[in-house]
């Protein structure tokens, strides 16, 4: 086993995005449990005026989760890793140093505006891209900053071979860079009218159905490039890492890999199943999304295997257990995605609660729990000190397990139940159900559903009083622990 | 089979009994309609399968123990064995690529599937058996059936008990006021956009009005006044309505309502040609008259 | 092969971008032209109405309301005629959504009136007695954007050739030109509405937003 002593990694970028990664993760969450709760009591929609209706503050939590939380993590972990499996300090050139920091703060300013933007009112529309023109140019700029940041580092990297973690990175790089630039066309309406109107607004360069083609290959790969590849090429690192075990299988993580790039990008009609995009495309997306699964579930059944013979780590180091959850709901929602979309299955799936499920299954069981393994053991490392307390971490751990659990199981009836009800005929074939019928019945499972907010934000608070405990009061490490995380 | 897998399982099964149980709850058919078989049949494939293949891997940290020969690769620690694919992971990916070519290449093709197709196919069969099957439906079948569809189509105006939401809409829970049709006989009415031409006032006056406007409003009930005849004319005998002359003042026209719409003194009625078959407007009009009845 | 790819990054990264490219290329592109296409004897929204589906962006109605109907019995029973490609020709942005808390809204202009409108954006559970729609009370008393909305209408007319008369033009002249066939529109729709707050901004030459996104819903059929 080599010994990294000899480098000394700077970790102020890392630990910037850190910092964001808790406030943006908080607060997503937070809104997230308030619309949550305003699905279930709607009188909760008058608590700020026009901009505490369900509706304005929806594209907050998704964009907040997404470009705040998701994305400043992605980042963190990224000044961190990379570094690492590259064994080059980012601080060898003064150059990527200048730079991350102006990624940095341009991020975190244009964070803020366009929350603020969004807030007022100022939307385009498409899902996970509402930004208008000026913030599109802003986020642009920050992922041409990580570029160059990125290929600068593997530049002058001293590990010739790119582990499997650099992979899914630059697939994340190169995929929304992509995908962003394509989906975000559009044409400011004050300066082809003759300065007329809000400078702000502006037009899709297409319409209709081409336009919901185009967004939802964005969309689906959005998730693909974002909620996917990241994550899995973060728990390439932290899993073996924390664990001291090697990876189970090279030519999985392979296949797994070019499988998961070759497929991913077909599936995003899956999106527009039944609607007036052609049949063969629907057919595509469809078949494509099936063939999902396995490339999905190469990576994490590379991972579980990664941790055989283990159980002892399982069940003494939550770490371990936050990343084997992981897996498996990563797991889930790969398998879930594919069959709501086979097509008779999304007849009844598609526009049901039952997609919401299947999406925090994803997200809370698999991209929030794995990035905050990552960042529980990132911080012991990077701030030298001893996690504050373990206690904390099971806690949590269970809490959270909890709340996903009640999340996905009362969407998934939700989602079902509203489906069918809206399908059901009566005796002679007419409808049985008004709509607002299958909107009462949903209550209950609102409820529930508020509640699981309210438990997994708490999960989240204790995660972050934990992380701020360790970097001001954990005990002090004098050297850097080879694998297992030490905790109080 | 381990205690875990017991418990995942067991965890599988409740969830989809608990999903079952609330749709049936509901008397919604599951396996009448194939789209809920298949997606039932979907959901338990998500439940049982993610449990049972991630506990079989779980289950090899408890039983199993690491081997292979490691590769010369090492990232800050991270080391890599050769091992080779799990070959159940392998067939099935091989096997599903290989029907998915088959399927966009062949399968797909020799279909040649399209939803429109399928739908008009379908639906205009389907909707042509339901006119012939209830061409003659019996009175007591319509009003049942003309409830349902009231409450799906109609209720968001005239309230679910069809009292017009505190007068947001026509109240069909009462005949016409009296006075509502002294005013209409003694003001004309032009709301209904079947009548451009719209009724002119003062058809009737005095006594006579009275007499016809109580009669109106009792829903036809008791002896006819002789003046009556002047409505008779555009409104038929029993005031069943004449086509393209007078709607039916018998109850409420539902008919020329639903066809073209109505703009009247409480507000606007749309028109509901689109949603309605001949046999449902049937429906609905046995319906709405009973309500006052 | 891979080992050396792995040690190329210059060519790995070119290998990922091939990989992920072609799938857009190939179901994407090849059928753009057609479905651009509207039906015959469509025209682009009004400027009254293209303010009001701005209003339905800014108050993101798509949150809970779809605008596709699928082609399913179940569907068509309820909401009137599946959705045909031709029908979005115009609609930048299209604004299908993808989850329906409230129903489907692309035939709302069938079978609501003003009137409805009126009462239900103000307290929708009032008149649907257990919805969770919240109530838009903010859009009786805010003024919605007309002059953006005619900005809409030059943009999509020069840029992509949408078929606006010659009365829609740029610059400012044109648009004073132009406004009072907006008011007027306006005017029409405010004539079958109650609210106090909405006659009188209409009596100072302004349009409150209910009264575009009104117009918005009424134009969809
Ligand atoms: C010249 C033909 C004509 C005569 C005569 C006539 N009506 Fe009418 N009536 C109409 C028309 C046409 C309408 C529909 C008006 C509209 O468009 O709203 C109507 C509407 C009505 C309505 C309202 C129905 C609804 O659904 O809103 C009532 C009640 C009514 N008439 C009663 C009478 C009575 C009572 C008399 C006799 C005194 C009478 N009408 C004589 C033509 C006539
Ligand atoms: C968008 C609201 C709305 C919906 C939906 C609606 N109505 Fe109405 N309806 C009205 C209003 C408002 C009136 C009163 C018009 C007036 O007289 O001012 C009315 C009046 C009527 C009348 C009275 C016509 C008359 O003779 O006076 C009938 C009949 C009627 N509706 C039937 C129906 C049926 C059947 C349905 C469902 C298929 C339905 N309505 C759905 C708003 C609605
Ligand atoms: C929190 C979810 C939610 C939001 C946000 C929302 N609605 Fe609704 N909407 C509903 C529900 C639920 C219903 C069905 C019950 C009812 O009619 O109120 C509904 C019904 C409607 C209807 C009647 C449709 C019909 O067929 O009866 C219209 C029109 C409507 N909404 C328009 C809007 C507009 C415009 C906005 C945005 C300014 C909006 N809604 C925002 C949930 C929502
Ligand atoms: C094999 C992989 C996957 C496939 C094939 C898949 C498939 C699907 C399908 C069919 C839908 C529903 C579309 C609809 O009917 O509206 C959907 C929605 C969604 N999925 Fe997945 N899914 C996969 C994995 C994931 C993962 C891992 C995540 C997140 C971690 C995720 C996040 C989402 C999100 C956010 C949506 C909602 C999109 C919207 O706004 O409508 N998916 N997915
Ligand atoms: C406390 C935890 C959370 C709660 C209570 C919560 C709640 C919600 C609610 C109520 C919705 C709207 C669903 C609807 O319209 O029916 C939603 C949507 C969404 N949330 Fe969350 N959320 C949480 C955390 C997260 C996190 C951490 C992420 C991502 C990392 C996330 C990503 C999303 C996405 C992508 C959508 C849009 C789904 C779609 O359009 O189909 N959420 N969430
Ligand atoms: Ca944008
Ligand atoms: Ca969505
Ligand atoms: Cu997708």
């Amino acid at each position: 086993m080599q010994s990294n002593a000899a480098l000394e990694y700077d970790y102020s970028l890392a630990k910037k995005f850190t910092f964001l990664t808790i406030l943006f993760g908080f607060l997503g969450m937070l809104v997230g449990t308030i619309i949550a709760a305003q699905m279930a009591f709607p009188e909760l929609n008058y608590l700020l005026g026009e901009y505490g209706t369900f509706s304005r503050l929806r594209p907050i939590h998704t964009n907040t989760v997404v470009f705040g939380f998701t994305v400043s993590g992605i980042f963190a972990t990224w000044f961190y890793l990379g570094q690492r499996v590259l064994k080059v300090s980012i601080a060898e050139s003064k150059f990527l140093m200048v730079l991350g920091n102006i990624q940095f703060w341009l991020y975190f300013v244009g964070a803020l505006a366009a929350t603020v933007s969004l807030l007022l009112g100022y939307s385009t529309s498409k899902e996970y891209a509402q930004y208008e023109w000026p913030f599109d140019i802003v986020v642009v700029l920050i992922w041409v900053l990580w570029g160059v940041s990125i290929m600068g580092l593997i530049g002058i990297r001293r590990e010739k071979a790119l582990y499997i973690s650099v992979w899914y990175y630059l697939a994340c790089f190169l995929g929304v860079a992509m995908l962003y630039l394509f989906n975000n066309m559009e044409i400011p309406t004050y300066f082809v009218s003759g300065g007329l109107g809000d400078p702000l607004h502006s037009v899709s360069m297409y319409a209709g159905t081409n336009d919901a083609l185009v967004q939802w290959w964005y969309g689906h790969n959005a998730v693909a490039f974002g909620f996917t590849v990241p994550i899995v090429g973060m728990i390439y690192y932290f899993l073996p890492k924390e664990s001291g075990q090697a990876i189970y299988s090279y030519k999985l993580s392979l296949l797994s890999f070019w499988g998961l790039m070759f497929v991913y990008l077909w599936a995003g009609s899956h999106h527009l199943l039944w609607s007036t995009v052609p049949d063969w495309m629907q057919t595509m997306g469809s078949a494509f999304s099936v063939v999902l699964i396995l490339p999905s579930w190469g990576s994490a059944i590379n991972m579980l295997l990664t941790m055989k013979g283990e159980w002892n780590q399982l069940t003494d180091n939550p770490l371990i257990k936050f990343m084997v959850l992981a897996s498996t709901f990563y797991m889930l929602s790969t398998i879930e995605g594919p069959i709501q979309a086979v097509k008779s299955v999304n007849a009844i799936a598609h526009f049901t609660d039952w997609i919401p499920g299947h999406v925090h299954d994803g997200v809370l069981g698999w991209v929030v729990f794995m990035i905050m393994a990552a960042i529980f053991h990132m911080v012991p490392r990077m701030f030298k000190r001893e996690i504050y307390s373990k206690k904390l971490m099971e806690a949590q751990f269970w809490l959270q397990t909890t709340a996903v659990v009640l999340y996905f199981t009362s969407m998934w009836i939700a989602g079902i139940t509203q489906g069918m009800m809206w399908r059901a005929v009566d005796e002679y074939g007419n409808l049985m159900y008004s709509f607002i019928d299958t909107v009462t019945v949903l209550h209950p499972y609102y409820a529930i559903r508020a509640l699981s907010g309210v438990l997994y934000l708490t999960g989240f608070i204790m995660f972050a009083y934990n992380i701020i405990k360790t970097m001001t009061s954990g005990r002090e490490l004098t050297e850097e622990p080879q694998f297992r995380t030490p905790m109080a | 089979m381990n205690s875990l897998m017991i418990k995942a399982l067991g965890f599988a099964v409740l969830l989809i009994v608990a999903t079952i149980f609330v749709v049936m709850k509901l008397n919604i058919d599951i396996f009448a309609d194939s789209v809920n078989a298949l997606t039932m049949g979907g959901a338990i494939a998500i439940a049982v399968i993610t449990s049972a293949v991630s506990v079989k891997y779980i289950n090899q940290m408890k039983t199993d123990t690491a081997s292979g020969q490691l590769s010369d690769d090492n990232w800050d620690g991270i080391g890599e064995y050769e091992n080779e694919l799990p070959s159940g992971w392998a067939y099935t990916f091989l096997a599903v690529f290989m029907w998915s070519m088959w399927y966009g290449f062949f399968g797909y093709p020799i279909n040649a599937y399209s939803q429109i197709g399928e739908y008009n196919e379908a639906v205009l069969a389907y909707n042509a058996k339901f006119e012939e099957t209830h061409k003659n439906a019996d009175a007591a079948t319509l009003k049942e059936m003309g409830e349902s569809i009231f409450l799906v189509q109609c209720q968001q105006c005239h309230g679910a008990t069809g009292d017009g939401l505190s007068g947001r809409a026509q109240d069909f829970t009462t005949h016409r006021s009296k006075a509502e049709v002294l005013s209409i006989i003694n003001n004309g009415q032009n709301a209904l956009a079947a009548f451009p031409g719209g009724m002119p006032a003062g058809m009737a006056s005095g006594a006579d009005a009275e007499a016809i406007a109580a009669y109106v409003a009792a829903g036809f009930k008791g002896d006819q006044p002789a003046t009556f005849a002047t409505c008779a004319s555009c409104h038929g005998a029993n005031g069943e309505g004449t086509p393209m002359v007078g709607p039916s003042i018998n109850g409420y026209d539902i008919h020329n309502t639903l066809a073209k719409g109505k703009k009247g003194k409480i507000g606007k009625m749309p028109a509901f040609n689109t949603l309605i078959t001949p046999v449902q407007e049937k429906a609905l009009t046995a319906y709405v008259q009973s309500l006052a009845n | 092969m891979f080992h050396w790819l792995e040690k190329n990054p210059f060519f790995f990264a070119s290998a990922i971008s091939i990989v992920i490219s072609f799938a857009g290329l190939i179901e994407i592109l090849p059928n753009f032209a057609k479905a651009g296409r509207p039906l015959v004897d469509m025209t682009p929204r009004t400027v009254l109405q293209l303010a009001g589906k701005n209003v339905y962006m800014k108050d993101n109605c798509m949150a809970c309301h779809s605008q596709m109907i699928r082609p399913f019995k179940s569907e068509t029973d309820r909401y009137g005629k599946y959705s045909l490609s031709g029908e979005y020709a115009y609609d930048r942005p299209f604004l299908w959504g993808s989850k329906r808390t409230g129903p489907d809204l692309h035939r709302i202009g069938n079978y609501r009136t003003t009137d409805w409108h009126e009462e239900h954006m103000k307290d929708p559970a009032k008149i649907v007695p257990g919805s969770i729609m919240p109530a838009y009370t903010h859009q009786f008393t805010n003024i919605a954007d007309i002059e953006t909305a005619y900005a809409e209408a030059v943009t999509v007319k020069n840029v992509f050739h949408t078929p606006y008369g010659p009365g829609i033009k740029s610059g400012k002249a044109a648009w004073e030109a132009y406004k009072p066939t907006v008011l007027a529109e306006a005017k029409k729709i405010a004539a079958d509405m109650k609210d106090e707050r909405v006659k009188s901004a209409m009596a100072e030459g302004k349009v409150p937003e209910v009264v575009a996104l009104i117009a918005y819903l009424n134009s969809l059929k």
